[in-house]
C-alpha cells in the first residue's frame, strides 16, 4: 500500500499532507494529554512491530505493495491517536531508511495506514463491541474492524493512484504520473487485500489481541463511549461511500474523484499555485457528461441520498443483532462480573 | 543522605515493598540482599525516583521525593545528577548509536558544552579501558562491555550516589574482580555505593553494611556485612541460602580487599 | 569518520527533501537526467559497502517500477523509473552519510513535535531488536514442531504477542533509564556551528539545482 514518490503529482501529495497535519497536530495533543510519561515507549514499540508487518510485502501490479499494518491492533492497544502517530513513523522510517514509500508521498500514505485505517478500524471495533458486550462480540469487532480497515485503506489508495491520469496529462494526453486508471488501479489494489492481506490483518489482530488480553490486560486502551459515538454517524457514511464507489469503476468514479479533489484544494490551505496547471491539461469536467444521474437530481446528490440509504440499513441491521443478542444475554444471565 | 521512613509499594496489586525503613549516610557502602522477587529492583527503582511511595515517604538529602517534585524539571534534573542508576539488564540502559554519544547523553542532558563533554568522556574511556570502543555500537558489545559502558554512562554524569542492581552478575571472574575492585575505589573516593546481589562472595567486598529482604518483602535484618554472612540462621531464614551453605574458612573468605592505586 | 559527518545536517535534509520536491515536479527530461548524474556523483563519494546498500535498495525498487509501468507508455516507463530511481538514492543517502542523532536534531529545528522524534527514535532502536528477536523466535519454533502442526499459527501469534508485551516492558525501562540521565522528554536542538567551505560549497550546488530546475522550465514553455 506504501505510494512511492513521483507515482502521485505533487499537488496530490500537498493535498494529502495538508489534510493529514491536523491529523497529526489532534493526534499528538489527544496522546500527550491522555498518556502518562511512563507509556510514551509503547508508541514506539507500537511503530516497530507495524514497521516489521509492514516489511512482510508481496508486489502488486500498479507499483505498490499489499501488506498488513496491524493499524487497528495499535489502535485498540493505545487508542487510534496513538496508533496513528506510530503508524506514520512506522512509514516515516520505511521512507527514509528502507526506500519503501515516498517522501513527498509521505502525507498520502500517512492518509490511508496511519488514519484511515486505524481509526475506522477502531471505531468499527468500538461500534460493534459497545452494541454487542460479548467476547464473541468483541472478537467480531476486532475480526470486522481490521479486515474493514486495511480494505479501506487500500481502496483509498488505489483511488489516489487512479485519479492520477484522469487530472494530469499533457498537452498530447499522456499521463505524467501513475498511467493507469481507476478501472486498473481499484481491481489491482482491492483484491489481493480483500482476499489474502485484509485476512492476515484481521486473523493477525484477533490472535494478537487475545493473547495481550489474556497475559497482560492493563494494557488495553480504555476508550470513553460518549467521544466516540459522533464519530460513528460518519464512519458509517465512509463505509458506505466506498462500496458503492467500487461498483461505480471507470468513468463515473473518475468524475466525482476530480470534482472531490477541486473541492479538496480550494478548502485546503495550500497555495493554489502549482494546481491549476496540473488541472488544466488533465482537467475535463465540463467535456465529459455524467452519465449517471439520479431522476434529474446531480450526481452528488444521489451519491449522498444513497450513502445515507445504506447507512440506515448498517445502524439498523447491527440494531436487530444487537437486540437478539441482548435477549439471548438475558435469559443465560452470563454478563461479565466487570 | 537517604531517608526511607515505612514506605510500601505495589505494583497493580502485587506487592513489592512492605513497610521499608532506611537511612543512608554519604560515603557509606551498602549491599541490598535478599532472594528473587523480594523487592530489591523495586527498591532501588524507589531511591532513584522511578517510582514513588504508595504510603511512607522517601527523603534525599532531607527533600522529599515525589512525583509532583520531579515534574519539575529543574529539580528532576538536579536530582537525577546526584544519583545514578546501573540497571540489572544493560540492554535496556544503551540506547545510543555509539558508545560515545551513550556516555555523552547525561551530560548533554545537563547542558555541558561539546568540549567538555569531549573530555569527560574521553577521560572516562581511558579510566574503564574501554579506549578502542569508541565509535562501536553498544548493541554489539558482549555482556561485560555493555556493564561497563553503563557504569560509565552513569559515572559521566558525577554522581554523588551509585545505585548497581547486581552489576556483578553474568561477568567472567576477571571482570568480576576488575569491577569489585573499581567499586571499592568508587567508594574510597567518597561515593556513596548501594549495590544488590546475590553473591555472598563479593558482598564482604563492596559493602561494610547489608540490608536482608525477605520473601514477604519487608526487611529481616541490618547489620554489618561480615557479621551477617556469619549467621547461617538469619541467611536460612531468608531463603537466600540452603541448609548446606557454609564458609569454609571465614578468616579467608571474608576480609577486605586493600589495593594500591 | 569525520568526512561522513561533514556537511551540516540541516542543510543536508533541507536540501535533499527539496531535490526530491524539484524531481517530483520535473517533467523535464534533461532536468531529470541531470539530477542523476548529479546524485550518482554524490553517490561516488561514498564508501564502497554503503553504496552497495544504497543501490540496492534503489534499483530493486526501479527495477519493479519499470516492469509495472511497461505496459503503460514510454513516457511513464522511462520517465518514472529515473525519476524513482534518482529520489530513492537521494533519501537512502541521507542516512547513511549523517549521524542519526543529528537528524533527530535537524527535526527539531523544523519544530517537530518532541513526541514524534521520541517515538521515532524507540522505534528505530526497537526494530533492529525486535527483527533479530522475532526471527530466533522463528528459527526455535521451526525446530521444535517438525512437519505439519495446526498449532503453529497459535505459537506464532503467542510468539508476537510475548514479544510486544516483552518490549513494550523493555522500552519503558530504557525510558526510566533516560529519565535516570537527566532525558525529560525534550531532544536538544542542535549545536550551533559555524558553516564550514564544504557547506557553502553544497548549498551552492543545491542552489545552482533550483535556478536550473526554472531555467529549463522557462525553455520548454
Ligand atoms: N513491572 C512489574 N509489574 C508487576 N510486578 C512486578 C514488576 N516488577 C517487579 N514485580 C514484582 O514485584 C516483586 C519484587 O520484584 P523485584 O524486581 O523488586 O525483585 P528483586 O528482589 O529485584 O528480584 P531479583 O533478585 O530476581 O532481581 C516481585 O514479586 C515481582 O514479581
Ligand atoms: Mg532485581
Amino acid at each position: 500500500m506504501h505510494i512511492p514518490d513521483n507515482y502521485l503529482s505533487p499537488s496530490t501529495c500537498a493535498v494529502m499532507s495538508a489534510a493529514m497535519v491536523p491529523v497529526w497536530v489532534v493526534s499528538v495533543k489527544k496522546v500527550k494529554k491522555g498518556i502518562t510519561k511512563t507509556n510514551i515507549p509503547i508508541l514506539g514499540i507500537g511503530a516497530a512491530f507495524s514497521f516489521l508487518l509492514m516489511m512482510l510485502n508481496i508486489p502488486l501490479p500498479g507499483g505498490t505493495t499489499g501488506h498488513a499494518v496491524g493499524g487497528t491492533l495499535l489502535a485498540i492497544l493505545s487508542g487510534p491517536y496513538a496508533a496513528c502517530i506510530s503508524v506514520s513513523i512506522a512509514l516515516l522510517i520505511q521512507a527514509l531508511l528502507f526506500g519503501d514509500g515516498g517522501i513527498l508521498a509521505f502525507g498520502a500514505n500517512c492518509f490511508n495506514m496511519a488514519f484511515i485505517l486505524p481509526f475506522l478500524g477502531y471505531f468499527i471495533y468500538k461500534f460493534i463491541k459497545d452494541r454487542i458486550p460479548t467476547e464473541k462480540g468483541e472478537l467480531f469487532g476486532i475480526l470486522i474492524g481490521s479486515y474493514v480497515g486495511l480494505n479501506m485503506a487500500a481502496l483509498s489508495t488505489a483511488i489516489i493512484f487512479g485519479i492520477q491520469p484522469i487530472l494530469f496529462k499533457n498537452p498530447e494526453g499522456i499521463p505524467l504520473y501513475s498511467p493507469y486508471p481507476l478501472s486498473v488501479s481499484i481491481p489491482a489494489m482491492t483484491i489481493p487485500h480483500l482476499l489474502v492481506a485484509g485476512v492476515v490483518e484481521a486473523l493477525f489482530t484477533a490472535a494478537i489481541f487475545s493473547f495481550i488480553k489474556k497475559v497482560s490486560p492493563g494494557m488495553i486502551y480504555q476508550g470513553r463511549e460518549q467521544k466516540t459515538k459522533a464519530v460513528y454517524a460518519l464512519i458509517v457514511l465512509l463505509i458506505c461511500l466506498t462500496p458503492l464507489g467500487l461498483l461505480a469503476t471507470g468513468t463515473a468514479w473518475g468524475e466525482w474523484g476530480v470534482d472531490e479533489i477541486k473541492d479538496v484544494i480550494s478548502g485546503g490551505n495550500q497555495p493554489l499555485g502549482f494546481t491549476p496547471q496540473g488541472m488544466e491539461n488533465g482537467f475535463t469536467f465540463n467535456s465529459i457528461l455524467p452519465d449517471y444521474t439520479l431522476s434529474g437530481l446531480p450526481d452528488i446528490a444521489a451519491y449522498i441520498l444513497s450513502a445515507v440509504a445504506g447507512t440506515s440499513i448498517f445502524l439498523i441491521l447491527f440494531k436487530v443483532i444487537a437486540a437478539f443478542k441482548k435477549e439471548t444475554f438475558d435469559k443465560n444471565s452470563k454478563l461479565p462480573s466487570e | 543522605m537517604i531517608e526511607i521512613n515505612d514506605v510500601s509499594y505495589s505494583y497493580l496489586g502485587i506487592r513489592a515493598l512492605s513497610h521499608i525503613s532506611i537511612k543512608i549516610e554519604a560515603g557509606e557502602a551498602v549491599a541490598i540482599m535478599g532472594p528473587n522477587g523480594s523487592g530489591k529492583s523495586t527498591l532501588l527503582k524507589l531511591i532513584n525516583g522511578l517510582i514513588f511511595p504508595d504510603t511512607g515517604c522517601y527523603r534525599f538529602q532531607g527533600q522529599e521525593i515525589t512525583e509532583n517534585q520531579l515534574q519539575d524539571p529543574i529539580f528532576a534534573k538536579k536530582f537525577h545528577q546526584k544519583i545514578g542508576f546501573v540497571f540489572q539488564n544493560s540492554d535496556t540502559q544503551l540506547f545510543c548509536a555509539d558508545v560515545y554519544d551513550e556516555i555523552a547523553f547525561g551530560p548533554r542532558q545537563m547542558g555541558l558544552s561539546e568540549s567538555e563533554i569531549g573530555k569527560r568522556v574521553n577521560d572516562l574511556l581511558e579510566l574503564m579501558q574501554l579506549d578502542a570502543f569508541h565509535h562501536r555500537s553498544p548493541y554489539h558489545l558482549s555482556g561485560g562491555e555493555k556493564r561497563k559502558v553503563a557504569i560509565a554512562c552513569v559515572l559521566s554524569m558525577n554522581p554523588e550516589v551509585l545505585v548497581l542492581d547486581e552489576p556483578i552478575n553474568e561477568l567472567d571472574p576477571r571482570t568480576q574482580r576488575w569491577l569489585v575492585d573499581f567499586l571499592i575505589r568508587l567508594n574510597k573516593s567518597g561515593k556513596t555505593l548501594i549495590t544488590s546481589t546475590h553473591n555472598l562472595e563479593l558482598v564482604p567486598e563492596i559493602s561494610t553494611r547489608s540490608i536482608l529482604f525477605d520473601e514477604n518483602h519487608g526487611i529481616l535484618a541490618d547489620m554489618q556485612t561480615q557479621k551477617m554472612l556469619l549467621n547461617t540462621d538469619l541467611l536460612i531464614k531468608a531463603n537466600l541460602v540452603d541448609e548446606y551453605y557454609h564458609i569454609h574458612d571465614g578468616e579467608d573468605h571474608v576480609h577486605f580487599h586493600d589495593h594500591i592505586f | 569518520m569525520n568526512q561522513k559527518y561533514q556537511i551540516h545536517p540541516v542543510l543536508k535534509v533541507i536540501f535533499t527533501f527539496s531535490l526530491v520536491i524539484l524531481l517530483s515536479f520535473s517533467h523535464n527530461f534533461a532536468f531529470v537526467m541531470t539530477i542523476l548524474v548529479y546524485t550518482l556523483f554524490s553517490l561516488s563519494l561514498m564508501k564502497g559497502n554503503q553504496i552497495l546498500a544504497i543501490l540496492k535498495i534503489s534499483l530493486w525498487v526501479s527495477l519493479f517500477t519499470f516492469i509495472i509501468l511497461l505496459p503503460s507508455n514510454k513516457y511513464s516507463s522511462v520517465m518514472i523509473t529515473v525519476k524513482v530511481f534518482t529520489t530513492v538514492t537521494t533519501i537512502n543517502m541521507l542516512p547513511h552519510s549523517t549521524k542519526w542523532s543529528s537528524i533527530t536534531g535537524a527535526f527539531k529545528f523544523f519544530n517537530i513535535p518532541d513526541i514524534f522524534i521520541l517515538v521515532l527514535d524507540i522505534a528505530i532502536k526497537y526494530i533492529v531488536m525486535l527483527g533479530n528477536h522475532a526471527l530466533q523466535l522463528i528459527w526455535a519454533l521451526k525446530l521444535r514442531s517438525i512437519g505439519k502442526n495446526r498449532d503453529k499459527y497459535q505459537s506464532l501469534s503467542g510468539i508476537a504477542g510475548n514479544l510486544f508485551i516483552k518490549s513494550v516492558e523493555m522500552s519503558k525501562e530504557m525510558y526510566s533509564a533516560m529519565e535516570c540521565r537527566g532525558f525529560n522528554g525534550k531532544y536538544i536542538t542542535l549545536e550551533k556551528k559555524r558553516l564550514s567551505m564544504v557547506d557553502l560549497l553544497y548549498m551552492l550546488i543545491h542552489i545552482g539545482i533550483v535556478i536550473l530546475f526554472f531555467y529549463i522550465g522557462k525553455i520548454v514553455e
